[in-house]
């Protein structure tokens, strides 16, 4: 019996090797794959999700004191920019000039300038703007002898429109630097 | 005697002359056909049946086929009985069933179902030859079937074309679901979306590790936009490089050693290599205008990026080694987020006209332009798969964001995040 | 400011060598040669991208001796005796409910000349009030077995002076009459243009021969192609493969072989792909044949 089915293989061999000789002679079917398939083990590795038990305490008091903050610095007006421009215009240089006064005459305050823009635009490049927006704020209110070292910058691109309109007056409102308390 | 060798040796001469002579010579330029006719008969239960088990994975598979642009499904109403046979051997298929419905391939498989455990064996035929093209035995949870069909997906397309598919990689992107952006992790298909950030904070821009299952992305998290590091499977998390100003757009280079990011603690953005400890190893560009979106070519010898060194935005390529920088883009006021494929030979981007960015791409060379996005909405942050064949983008429409997939000829587009959810910022994993 | 030209052109001409308007017609005589050169067959040409395109259709028989004709023409036993059109004049100058499709071609030609006028057409001939002169009826000789694209032609650029004389003349009376005529002969030509040659010998474009049918190698080819399918996502570059076939009289796949192999193994295989599809021709052959086709991708479209 085995001995039958060791002949067969080895007929079977030699066919194959034959059919593989003269293969494209008649019209033949192409020698067939081996017939084992391969295994593949399928072992699912949990990407981890987040837990969230926290709370939002803290964003909320940080809220608090921001708001409280603003209030007390009421009096800095925010800015606004032409369209992929961060150079000041010239209402936006008379808003500073004001802003300055306010500043000298509170030398305790220390603020962030934030610089933003609108949604049109690659957001790296909003990103790389918004920060030309602030430097430009920065450096005017230092030419008008506020100190350097109380204000700092930020960008934050288009992440944080005033206005979620599409429409050019919200768009102008959103390119704009703004002034926060710094803590 | 020498004569008779003449006349042979004549003989053989014009036997071989003739044999090229008496040929009709003539010139196929082009398929009749240029799809694939595949039959997907369903799988077919070796034990335990589930119908709910063998629908998902045809719908998957066929969902992935489909995109893939290659193939033409056989309609399964004119499916003959062989359709319902378990037999997988090639012994076993009546071929001459699946060639009198047209097919020129042919997927068949079966399942098995012992408690959670499910064990799919299937096959691709060359329905013509009859020879098995390919045949896999995948054993895994009953959870699995997704990842199994996009396994074997790839697995076809491998087959067919030489080249793995991507359909088993992974897609992060940025939602706004929960009201802030979050980075999240879902399959090529938009499925089992996952978030890992919990930054509650704005988290912008993720790129894979090509290395490791890592990500990398800006977040605003400590109040200032840092970039950090994100480990998928363990969690782990840190910042990887914070000075002060921007540490934004960052991209692993091909070897995974460095990355390449925007940073603007001079006062002004400008490209650098960082290590993956967060050292800057060198800076790349120099120039007082902004510079941004850095994108590596899959050599590693080149980066794309976007400056307004000329004016307005356009994509530039430096020589990471000589500093060396060349115009790409001159056409358009506006040209941002760069892509190069992983093949190298073409770069994708967008441009903005009007209010609308469009995608193209264009040679490194600078030639070759194409457009392969029309129509309303936004078109932005294009990325490509990790064998080229396809690209994801974010679309905005209407004020909501949405990811698609399209070929990387512009057919075929999709969306593919799920419903419900501002999406964007999608970044394409290598080969999971 | 004149001078000071003058000086800058000397200036320049101190730059030049001192043989230099030898050199610059040295090379202009160089540049003149290059395109003599180039149109003498000495320069080897590039061969031009795209093969001829042939219209062939499957339905018809491969011949050995195709026929002057047309390849998509539905095969006729006999040609029809020239049916002379019916006087499109009677017909009834109502507002004819646009037709939205011209009669599909009948697949044999009555030998009777058909009942039916020819439809009117919603076609790009709008009643226009233009009157004709006299009763240009007959300008529309009925298609007669064979219409050539001169004859088409002719007939266009006779209905164009019928206009033109319809326009120098005003009879108001017989406007109507014309108006139809014209609509009907618009309706005649524009059912020729889509059915083109319901009863042109079945030939090839070119054939010069005495049979009904294509060439052969035409119709295998044809064939064939049809048989191949490839997607464009499945190959990049430009690979080619020559395969020889060898057919029976009966059209059967006596055997193949590669003469060249493409390279690329996935373009091999949808060509074995088809060429095991073609194993039986639909057609037998004029004569045992044998093939030598050239397989590529040449136009195929959208390829990056």
């Amino acid at each position: 019996m085995q001995k039958t089915i060791i002949h067969l293989v080895v007929m079977l061999f030699a066919l194959t090797l034959l059919a593989a000789g003269c293969a494209k002679k008649p019209v033949a079917e192409e020698p067939s794959m081996m017939e084992e398939t391969p295994q593949v083990e399928i072992q699912q590795q949990e990407p981890v999700a987040v837990v969230e038990q926290q709370v939002d305490d803290a964003a909320a008091a940080r809220e608090a004191a921001e708001a409280a903050a603003r209030r007390a610095m009421g009096g800095l007006v925010r800015i606004h920019f032409d369209f992929d421009q961060y150079v000041l215009t010239a209402t936006a240089k008379q808003t500073l000039a004001n802003n300055a006064q306010l500043l000298k005459a509170a030398p305790a305050v220390k603020v962030q300038v934030e610089g933003h823009c609108d949604e049109r635009g690659s957001d790296e490049y909003n990103l790389a703007l918004g920060e030309k927006r602030a430097l430009a704020t920065k450096n005017y209110l230092v030419s008008l002898g506020v100190a350097a070292d109380r204000m700092s910058v930020i960008s934050y691109g288009e992440e944080l429109p005033l206005d979620a309109v599409q429409s050019e007056a919200a768009w102008a409102k959103n390119r704009r630097a703004e002034f926060k308390a710094r803590r | 005697m020498k004569m008779i060798k003449y006349t042979w040796l004549l003989f053989s001469l014009w036997l071989l002359l003739s044999g090229s002579a008496l040929a009709v010579k003539l010139e196929i330029s082009a398929p009749g056909e240029q799809t694939i006719p595949l039959a997907i008969p369903p799988l077919q239960p070796m034990s335990l049946v589930r119908p709910e088990v063998a629908a998902e994975f045809q719908q998957v598979l066929e969902s992935d086929l489909d995109l893939s642009g290659l193939f033409e499904l056989v309609n399964p109403e004119s499916f003959l009985d062989d359709a319902q046979r378990l037999g997988l051997r090639s012994s076993e298929v009546d071929f001459a069933q699946w060639r009198l419905l047209g097919a020129e391939a042919l997927i068949k498989g079966g399942y098995q179902i012992e408690g959670e455990k499910l064990t799919l064996e299937l096959r691709l035929y060359d329905a013509i030859t009859r020879r098995l093209l390919s045949g896999r035995r995948y054993i895994g949870g009953l959870k699995d079937v997704r990842r199994i069909a996009h396994t074997f997906a790839d697995q076809v397309l491998h087959s067919l074309t030489g080249e793995k598919g991507p359909f088993a990689s992974k897609i992060a992107y940025i939602s706004k679901r929960t009201g802030n952006k979050e980075l999240y992790l879902m399959d090529v298909d938009g499925h089992q979306p996952l978030r890992l950030t919990a930054h509650q904070s704005i988290v912008l821009n993720p790129d894979f590790s090509p290395a490791r299952k890592e990500l990398i992305f800006t977040s605003y998290d400590k109040g200032n936009p840092d970039l950090y590091r994100k480990e998928i499977y363990t969690g782990r998390e840190s910042r990887l490089s914070m000075k002060q100003g921007l540490n934004i757009g960052g991209r692993y280079s091909p070897d995974g050693r460095e990355v390449a990011l925007t940073l603007s603690k001079d006062q002004n953005s400008e490209i650098y290599l960082i290590g993956t400890d967060g050292t800057i190893h060198r800076r790349l560009t120099n120039h007082y205008g902004i510079d941004v979106d850095p994108s590596w070519s899959p050599d590693g010898h080149k980066i794309a990026f976007v400056s307004d060194r000329r004016g307005n935005p356009h994509v530039f390529i430096l020589d990471v080694h000589s500093l060396e920088v060349v115009r790409l883009t001159f056409e358009g006021k506006y040209n941002a987020t760069p892509a190069w494929s992983p093949k190298g030979d073409r770069i994708a981007f967008s441009r903005l006209e009007g209010n609308q960015f469009d995608i193209y791409t264009i040679r490194p060379d600078g030639t070759d332009e194409r457009r392969l996005t029309f129509g309303a909405g936004s078109k932005e942050h294009p990325r490509w798969s990790p064998d080229g064949r396809f690209l994801v983008y974010s679309l905005e429409q209407a004020g909501k964001k949405t990811i698609h997939l399209m070929r990387a000829d512009g057919t075929g587009s999709r969306k593919i995040s799920p419903p419900g959810g501002n999406d964007s910022h999608p970044a394409w994993s290598g080969h999971w | 400011m004149e001078s000071s030209r003058k000086q800058r052109w000397r200036q320049l001409q101190s730059v030049f060598e001192p043989g230099f308007s030898r050199m610059l017609l040295i090379s202009l005589l160089l540049h003149i040669l290059l395109p003599v050169l180039y149109f003498t067959p000495l320069f080897p040409k590039g061969e031009p991208l795209k093969p001829p395109v042939y219209r062939v259709n499957l339905v018809n028989k491969p011949v050995k001796n195709p026929q002057a004709g047309r390849p998509e023409a539905v095969a006729t036993k006999k040609p029809a005796p020239p049916k002379p059109e019916p006087k499109p004049a009677p017909v009834k100058p109502k507002p004819l409910p646009p037709k939205p499709k011209p009669e599909p071609p009948k697949p044999e030609p009555k030998p009777i000349p058909k009942p039916e006028p020819p439809k009117p057409e919603p076609k790009p001939e709008p009643p226009k009030p233009k009157p004709a002169p006299k009763p240009a009826v007959k300008p529309k000789p009925e298609p007669k077995p064979s219409v050539s694209k001169a004859q088409e032609n002719a007939l266009q650029k006779r209905l164009e002076q019928l206009r033109k004389k319809a326009e120098q003349k005003q009879a108001e009376e017989d406007r109507k009459a014309r108006l139809e005529a014209l609509r009907v002969a618009a309706a005649a030509e524009s059912q020729q243009i889509e059915s083109p040659v319901k009863d042109a010998p079945v030939g090839m474009l070119d054939g010069k021969g005495d049979e009904a049918g294509v060439a052969a190698a035409e119709f295998v080819r044809e064939y064939i192609q049809q048989q191949w399918s490839l997607s464009q996502y499945q190959i990049s570059g430009s690979p080619e493969a020559e395969v020889l076939l060898f057919y029976s009289t009966s059209g059967a796949l006596q055997h193949y072989r590669f003469l060249e192999k493409s390279g690329s193994s996935i373009f091999d295989d949808s060509l074995i792909r088809a060429i095991n599809k073609s194993k039986q021709l639909n057609q037998p052959l004029p004569e045992a044949m044998e093939f030598h086709i050239v397989f590529n991708l040449k136009e195929m479209m959208d390829r990056r």
